[in-house]
C-alpha cells in the first residue's frame, strides 16, 4: 500500500503528469490514424525516451498504451475500419450505431466502458501482479526457462490463424537473435564489426512496426475516401446507461484473466463477451443493426484485457503483445533486469507505472469526451505526409542509435523483411519476442545447467517446470485434435470457435 | 461559345460552396433548357475527404435535380487532380459554360494550397461562372 | 512481379498455387542452412558455458530447413497466405509494386548520403521523396515540410535531447 502511494506521488509530479497528458493525447491521436499504431509509436519513440527518466518514459507509454485503444475505438465506430482484430466487434456494431444516427452514444458507451474497465482492471492489476511476482521469484531457473519457453509457444502457436506462419515467424527472431558475440564468439556477425553487439533491437522493433508497416499499406494504400459519420459531443441517455453499465462488468471480467494469461490476447474475450450480450439482452433483434450492449461488453474486455497484458509483462517480464513487447524493450534499454524480479529491485518505478495507468486512464476519459470531433479531423491529413513522415520518424530514430548508415540500411533490409511478412501473412509479433527473448533464453538455461554442472535432468527436476511441460503438451494435442477435427466437420477448440464466430460477423 | 443550350459542367464540393454552384447549376439549366454535368471528384491523399459526398448524397441530389425536371449526369471519382478532372469532363461534353464555387482564404492558406477554383478558371477552355454562397460570410 | 492472387478474379481455383510462396521458402532453407554453417565453424565453449555456443544456433538453423521444407509442401497443396489487413489497407487491388520500389529507393540514396550530407539534408530529401513516391505532387511545399521537419528534429535532438546528431557538410552552419 505504501508502494502503491509512493507510485501515485512520482506519478502525480506535474513533470510526469504532462508526461501522462502527452502519452495520452499522442495514443489516441495515433490511434485515430490509419496506418499507425500504439506499438509502431512506442518503437519509434525508443530512441528519444532514453533522454528522459526511466519513470517518465513509462509513464507516457502507459498513456499512448491506453490512448491508442481509445483512438483505435472511436475510427472503429465513425468509419467502420478496425485496426486491430480485437476491435472488429466495435467496428461492426458501433458503427452500425453510428450510421443509425447514434454516434455519441457509442463512441460514449466506448469511452466510459473503457474507463471503467481499465479502473477495475488496473485495480486488480494491483492485487495480482505482485502476488504472481513473488510466486515466480521463489523459482529456479529450471522452472523460468520453461515459463519462457511456454510463451514463446503459446504467443506463436495459439495466437494467429497459421501455426505454420507463427514458428516461421518465432524462428526468424530467434535467428536475428542470436547475432552478436554474446557467447564469447562471434555468430552470424558476417566478420562485421558493427554486428558483433548483436542487430539493436530498437532498429529490429523501428523496422518491422514503422518500415515494414509503411511500405506495405503504401503498396496497397485505398485511394477512395471512406464514408466518415459527422460526430458531436458524445452523450447517453438514462436508457443508454442502463444498458450499459452491466455489460461493462462483464466484459471486464472477461478480459482481464484473458489478458493476464501468456496466449491470451484481447480477440477471444471481445468476442466471448459480444456472444454473452446478444444471449442476455433484452432485445437480441438489435445486435447486429447497432446495439448498444454489443459495444459497451467488447469495448470495456478489449481494455481490461490491454491492463491484464501487463501482468506477464511485469511479474515475470513474458511480454504477450506486440505493445507490450516495446515497453520490455524499453526497460531493458534502461538496463533493468526485465522478468520475476523486477518489482522487487525497481518497485518505485513498477509502481510509479501502475498508478500512472489510473492517472492515464482518468485524462482519457476528461479529454476525449469532449474533443471526439477534433479527434476526427486528424484524418484528413494526407497520407504522403503520414506515411514520409513514418519513414522519416523511424529512419531517424534508428540513425540516433549510434550515428552509423549501416544501421540504416540494417533497417531498410529488416523493414522489407517485415513487408515480406505481411505478404505472406506472417505474424509479426512472434518475431519480435523471439528476439527479446531467445538470447535471455540461452541465458537462462546455460544458468540452470550450470548450477546442476551440466546434467540436462534439472530441466524438469522442478514441479512447477514439469506442470509448465504438461500444460503445453496438453495445448499441442488440443491443437493437434482441434486441427484433425476441424478438417471433417466443424470447429473443435478455443480457436477455431473463435474462427468460425468471426466468420460469421464478418459475413452478415 | 454559347452559355445557352449546351451543357453545364458544376464542379461540386460538398459543403456550401459546393452547393452554391449546384444552385446556380441548376437555375441556367432550367432558364436556358441545358443539361447538368455535376463532377464531385477527389484525389483520395486523406483517409477522409469532406469534400467527397457520400453515395447516399449523390443519389439524392440526383433525385433533387431530376425533380427539378433537369437532366442531369453526375461523375463521382476518384482522380488524380481534381481540377484537372474538371476542366477535363468540360472538354469532353463540350461544355458551354462551367459552375465552380470560390472562397475566401488566407495568406498562409494560399500559401500551402493549391486552388482548385483558380485552377478550373485559368485552364478552362470555355467561360467560368464564379458564384458565393448567398450569405456572403467567407 | 507481382503474384498477389484476388478473390475476385479467381473465384474457383481450389488449387492455385501462391508460386511467390516458394520463393519465401527456399529463403529460408538458405538461411537456415546458413546458421547451421555458421554454428558449426564455431569452437567449443569454455568450461564454465555448459550451453556451447553453437548449441541453441543448431536448433534455430534446424527450425528453419523444417519451416521452409513444411511451407513448401504446404504451397504446392494450395494453402495461401492472408495478407495482413489494416485501417488503410485496400487489399482488392495487386501490391503496388512501383510505390515499394520508389520507396526503397529513396532510404538507400539517405543511406548512401547521410554520411555527407547530414541528417539535416538527406532528412528533407527523405520525406520530399517519399511523399512524392506516395503520390503527392506539390514539390515544393514537400520539401519546405521536409526541411523544417529535418531541421527541427536536428535542433530538437541536440539541444532538446542532448542527442548529437552529425551535421555532415553542414558542420559549421547549424
Amino acid at each position: 500500500m505504501d508502494l502503491l502511494l509512493d507510485g501515485f506521488q512520482t506519478a502525480l509530479t506535474p513533470g510526469n503528469l504532462l508526461f501522462a497528458a502527452i502519452g495520452v493525447l499522442l495514443g489516441t491521436a495515433v490511434g485515430v490514424l490509419p496506418g499507425i499504431g500504439p506499438a509502431m509509436t512506442l518503437a519509434l519513440l525508443l530512441p528519444v525516451t532514453y533522454t528522459v527518466g526511466a519513470d517518465s518514459a513509462i509513464i507516457m507509454f502507459a498513456g499512448i498504451y491506453y490512448g491508442g485503444m481509445y483512438g483505435g475505438s472511436t475510427t472503429s465506430i465513425l468509419l467502420n475500419t478496425p485496426g486491430e482484430s480485437s476491435s472488429v466487434i466495435t467496428a461492426i456494431e458501433g458503427n452500425k450505431m453510428a450510421k443509425a444516427g447514434r454516434a455519441a452514444q457509442a463512441l460514449a458507451t466506448a469511452a466510459i466502458g473503457s474507463f471503467v474497465a481499465g479502473t477495475i482492471a488496473t485495480v486488480a492489476l494491483w492485487i495480482v501482479a505482485p502476488t504472481v511476482a513473488d510466486l515466480v521469484v521463489t523459482l529456479g531457473s529450471p522452472s523460468y526457462f520453461a515459463l519462457m519457453l511456454l510463451a514463446l509457444f503459446a504467443v506463436t502457436a495459439v495466437l494467429g490463424a497459421s501455426k505454420l506462419r507463427g514458428f516461421i515467424a518465432l524462428f526468424l527472431g530467434l535467428t536475428i537473435g542470436l547475432v552478436g558475440t554474446s557467447t564469447g564468439q562471434a555468430r552470424l556477425t558476417f566478420g562485421n564489426p558493427l554486428l558483433a553487439d548483436g542487430i539493436d533491437i530498437v532498429v529490429v522493433a523501428v523496422a518491422v512496426f514503422a518500415i515494414g508497416e509503411a511500405l506495405w499499406v503504401a503498396a496497397h494504400l485505398r485511394r477512395k475516401p471512406l464514408e466518415i459519420i459527422p460526430v458531436g459531443q458524445p452523450w447517453m441517455s438514462r436508457e443508454d446507461w442502463r444498458r450499459s453499465w452491466k455489460p461493462w462488468l462483464r466484459g471486464t471480467a472477461y478480459g482481464f484473466p484473458f489478458g493476464a494469461l501468456p496466449a491470451g490476447g484481447a480477440e477471444i474475450p471481445t468476442f466471448l463477451s459480444y456472444a454473452t450480450e446478444k444471449k442476455l439482452s433484452k432485445h437480441p433483434e438489435e445486435f447486429g443493426h447497432g446495439a448498444i450492449e454489443g459495444v459497451a461488453g467488447p469495448e470495456a474486455a478489449n481494455n481490461a484485457s490491454a491492463a491484464g497484458t501487463l501482468v506477464p509483462l511485469l511479474a515475470l517480464g513474458l511480454p504477450t503483445t506486440a505493445t507490450a513487447a516495446i515497453m520490455l524493450v524499453a526497460l531493458q534499454g534502461y538496463g533493468f533486469n526485465t522478468g520475476p524480479t523486477l518489482m522487487d529491485e525497481h518497485p518505485d518505478l513498477v509502481w510509479a507505472l501502475l498508478a500512472s495507468l489510473l492517472v492515464a486512464n482518468c485524462l482519457l476519459l476528461l479529454i476525449n469526451l469532449p474533443m471526439a470531433p477534433i479527434w476526427a479531423r486528424l484524418l484528413r491529413i494526407p497520407r504522403p505526409y503520414l506515411y514520409a513522415g513514418i519513414l522519416f520518424f523511424a529512419s531517424l530514430g534508428a540513425y540516433s542509435v549510434n550515428f552509423q548508415a549501416f544501421d540504416l540500411a540494417l533497417l531498410l533490409a529488416i523493414g522489407l523483411l517485415g513487408f515480406a511478412m505481411r505478404r505472406f501473412g506472417i505474424p509479426v509479433l512472434p518475431l519480435i519476442i523471439g528476439v527479446i527473448l531467445g538470447p535471455k533464453l540461452e541465458e537462462q538455461l546455460g544458468t540452470a545447467l550450470k548450477i546442476s554442472q551440466g546434467d540436462v535432468s534439472t530441466l524438469w527436476s522442478e514441479p512447477v517446470a514439469v506442470a509448465v511441460y504438461a500444460v503445453m503438451a496438453l495445448l499441442l494435442l488440443a491443437m493437434a485434435v482441434a486441427g484433425l477435427r476441424g478438417r471433417d466437420s466443424g470447429p473443435a477448440g478455443p480457436t477455431d470457435t473463435r474462427g468460425s464466430d468471426e466468420r460469421e460477423l464478418v459475413e452478415r | 461559345m454559347n452559355a445557352t443550350g449546351g451543357t453545364i459542367v458544376v464542379a461540386y464540393s460538398a459543403d456550401r460552396f459546393g452547393d452554391a454552384a449546384l444552385e446556380h447549376g441548376v437555375a441556367l439549366a432550367r432558364r436556358d433548357g441545358g443539361r447538368l454535368v455535376v463532377v464531385n471528384a477527389t484525389a483520395g491523399t486523406s483517409l477522409v475527404d469532406a469534400r467527397f459526398a457520400h453515395d447516399a448524397e449523390i443519389s439524392a441530389l440526383r433525385e433533387r435535380i431530376e425533380g427539378d425536371g433537369v437532366e442531369v449526369v453526375v461523375r463521382h471519382d476518384v482522380v488524380d487532380d481534381v481540377a484537372e478532372a474538371v476542366v477535363g469532363v468540360a472538354d469532353e461534353e463540350d461544355a458551354g459554360v462551367i459552375v465552380v464555387g470560390v472562397r475566401h482564404r488566407t495568406a498562409v492558406g494560399k500559401l500551402l494550397l493549391g486552388s482548385v477554383a483558380q485552377r478550373i478558371i485559368l485552364d478552362a477552355r470555355c467561360p467560368v461562372l464564379a458564384v458565393k454562397p448567398a450569405d456572403r460570410l467567407t | 512481379m507481382s503474384t498477389t492472387t484476388t478473390p475476385t478474379t479467381t473465384p474457383v481455383a481450389p488449387t492455385l498455387v501462391d508460386r511467390a510462396q516458394y520463393g519465401l521458402a527456399a529463403f529460408l532453407v538458405v538461411v537456415g542452412t546458413y546458421v547451421g554453417y555458421d554454428a558449426w565453424t564455431l569452437e567449443a565453449g569454455f568450461s564454465d558455458q555448459p550451453v556451447q555456443p553453437y548449441a541453441i544456433p543448431y536448433v534455430v538453423a534446424a527450425g528453419l530447413v523444417v519451416l521452409g521444407l513444411l511451407l513448401a509442401v504446404a504451397t504446392a497443396r494450395g494453402d495461401r497466405p492472408e495478407a495482413e489487413d489494416g485501417e488503410d489497407v485496400d487489399l482488392s487491388q495487386g501490391t503496388d509494386v512501383r510505390t515499394v520500389a520508389l520507396l526503397a529507393g529513396v532510404l538507400v540514396a539517405n543511406i548512401a548520403l547521410i554520411d555527407l550530407l547530414g541528417w539535416a539534408i538527406t532528412g528533407a530529401l527523405l520525406f520530399a521523396g517519399a511523399a512524392f513516391a506516395l503520390g503527392s505532387r506539390t514539390w515544393v511545399r514537400d520539401l519546405a515540410v521536409g526541411t523544417a521537419l529535418s531541421v527541427a528534429t536536428w535542433y530538437g535532438f541536440y539541444v532538446g535531447l542532448g542527442i548529437p546528431i552529425p551535421a555532415g557538410v553542414l558542420d559549421g552552419v547549424l
